[in-house]
């Protein structure tokens, strides 16, 4: 549904030096597919999604939603970031319902969709708590179920569990999925945790740092629904390993 | 309800060190003057200063109202200078670049100076002295609310923008409830300083106010008469200041406790 063709970005740094931050990186996401994007620091993933979100423009090649070039923000896309970046002055409800209420789309039944989206989120009772009395894990739950409230076709992810502690990363790994499942939209997952891209993603996407480029496209065969215990299998062991060849080995080349 | 009347008692329990310290003081001031038999002309005892208070109460009471006047208007005034004026401020870097100095000069003149020259333009009334109010209570609110504005964390604006937000939408639904904790800080330091500018234009041209009381006290060694009036300033400031946090604590309950973790950056 989402192809990238061909893009290239070029920021302005600082210092005015032109910043290469990604070339010539071309790929398809199909309708209801999970591709996660691994990198390291630098290698221009978040770029990659923004200009998915139409928030930055390429500068060379384009962007396109069933056929149609991406120039500025969608409705059939929706974002959850590294930080939940909640309204501190809004409710749970009221942040979740914030971007529909920002884009007039609030429909009769917004609200109750709302509370039932949080209820399955495990946030039932918490609809009129302040963000500042969630935890970090249950404010980043928010800010999905901000995302999911739009019901988007392509759901851009930066990082979302980057901010959290590993116990809760993992459970709220096995959540994302099983609130994808029932949803299957299309999902561009941001991280730099391998094996958090591999139980999550039907593709893996290996992009090598400065400029960004796309080195490998890992398939993941595992049957799904997922879950950790997985992660002894063959499957879980040779995608996991092929990708962190391609991002150490090309460390350990340029440093021997 | 039991925990409101347990917030209420801790809040009571935390205030008790102030209201020790203060007693305190002022046990020790008339102590040490009666003790060392200081002249009143040169440090009045806490008991003379109300003792003379309560003589002229009705010219005392006249001289605070007039000077709560001229405090509010300028206070007002700042308010609603101000707050349009950080928007401009905060929504342009050409209109910031154009305003910012001119701001700064505003706020590098002595504004002690200021009042007689306004006083001859304007005239010795009500007007002058407002605006020497609104020039000394204006600029730390600007600031503070061209922080807070500034300071929306760039993911929330990006959400926004997600969301098609415009301009004017990214301002009125993100930016400014955002930068409510720090307009209320910059509401409390105006608040405290509104009461130092209308002093200040009293000083120099007027009839009536505590400025006033203090200087004509002062003129005829009336010492208790003038503490009198600086104590009543000083708790002139003390209600305004809890006026505003009041204020915050009903209409904006979030914003009380984000002061902590969002520091004004002025």
């Amino acid at each position: 549904m989402i192809r990238f063709e061909r893009i290239g970005k070029t920021f302005r740094g600082r210092d005015g030096a032109a910043v290469e931050a990604l070339r010539d990186v071309s790929m398809d996401i199909a309708e209801g597919e999970f591709v996660a994007i691994v990198g390291a620091s630098g290698c221009g993933k978040s770029t990659l999604l923004r200009l998915a979100a139409g928030l930055v423009p390429a500068s060379s090649g384009g962007v396109s939603i069933d056929g149609s070039a991406v120039t500025s923000p969608r409705a059939e896309t929706a974002m959850v970031f590294q930080a939940a970046t909640l309204l501190p002055w809004a409710d749970v409800l009221r942040n979740v319902t914030f971007p529909l209420r920002l884009m007039k789309r609030i429909a009769p039944d917004t609200e109750d969709k709302a509370r039932a989206l949080l209820a399955t989120a495990g946030l039932a009772g918490f609809e009129s708590r302040l963000p500042r009395e969630l935890s970090g894990g249950m404010q980043q739950r928010v800010a999905i179920c901000r995302a999911l409230l739009q019901e988007p076709r392509l759901l851009l992810m930066d990082e979302p569990f980057g901010a959290l502690d590993a116990l809760t990363r993992e459970e709220m790994s096995i959540e994302l999925l099983r609130l994808w499942a029932a949803r299957r939209m299309a999902v561009l997952f941001v991280t730099h945790s391998i094996p958090e891209a591999v139980l999550l993603a039907d593709r893996v996407v290996v992009m090598s740092p400065r400029p960004g480029r796309i080195v490998d496209v890992v398939e993941v065969n595992l049957p799904r629904p997922r879950s950790f215990d997985q992660e002894g299998t063959d499957e879980f062991q040779r995608c996991a390993r092929r990708i962190r060849d391609h991002i150490f080995g090309n460390r350990a080349a340029r440093a021997a | 309800m039991p925990p409101a009347r347990h917030e209420r008692l801790a809040r009571l329990k935390a205030a008790l060190p102030a209201w020790i310290a203060v007693i305190g003081l002022f046990l020790a001031w008339e102590g040490a003057v009666r003790f060392f038999g200081i002249r009143e002309f040169l440090l009045p005892a806490p008991s003379a200063i109300w003792t003379a208070t309560v003589a002229v109460w009705p010219t005392v009471l006249a001289h605070t109202g007039s000077t709560l006047l001229t405090v509010l208007l300028g206070f007002t005034a700042s308010v609603l200078v101000s707050l349009p004026l950080a928007m401009l401020i905060a929504s342009s870097r050409a209109i910031s670049a154009a305003i910012y100095p001119l701001l700064v000069v505003t706020q590098s003149i002595p504004k002690v100076a200021l009042a007689p020259i306004l006083i001859v333009a304007l005239g010795a009334n009500e007007v002058p002295r407002v605006i020497v109010t609104f020039l000394v209570a204006f600029f730390p609110l600007v600031v503070a609310t061209v922080a807070g504005l500034l300071a929306t964390p760039p993911e929330l604006i990006e959400l926004g923008r997600a969301c098609r937000a415009g301009r004017v939408q990214e301002l009125l639904r993100i930016r400014l409830p955002f930068a409510v904790p720090f307009v209320f800080g910059g509401l409390k330091v105006a608040a405290a300083l509104s009461v130092v500018g209308a002093v200040v234009a009293e000083f120099v041209g007027a009839d009536a106010g505590l400025g006033y009381l203090i200087q004509t006290s002062m003129a005829f060694f009336r010492t208790p008469l003038a503490f009198s009036a600086v104590v009543i300033l000083a708790i002139m400031g003390i209600v305004l200041f809890q006026a505003v946090s009041m204020l915050e604590r009903i209409l904006f309950p979030w914003s009380s406790g984000a002061e902590n973790s969002a520091p004004p950056s002025a």
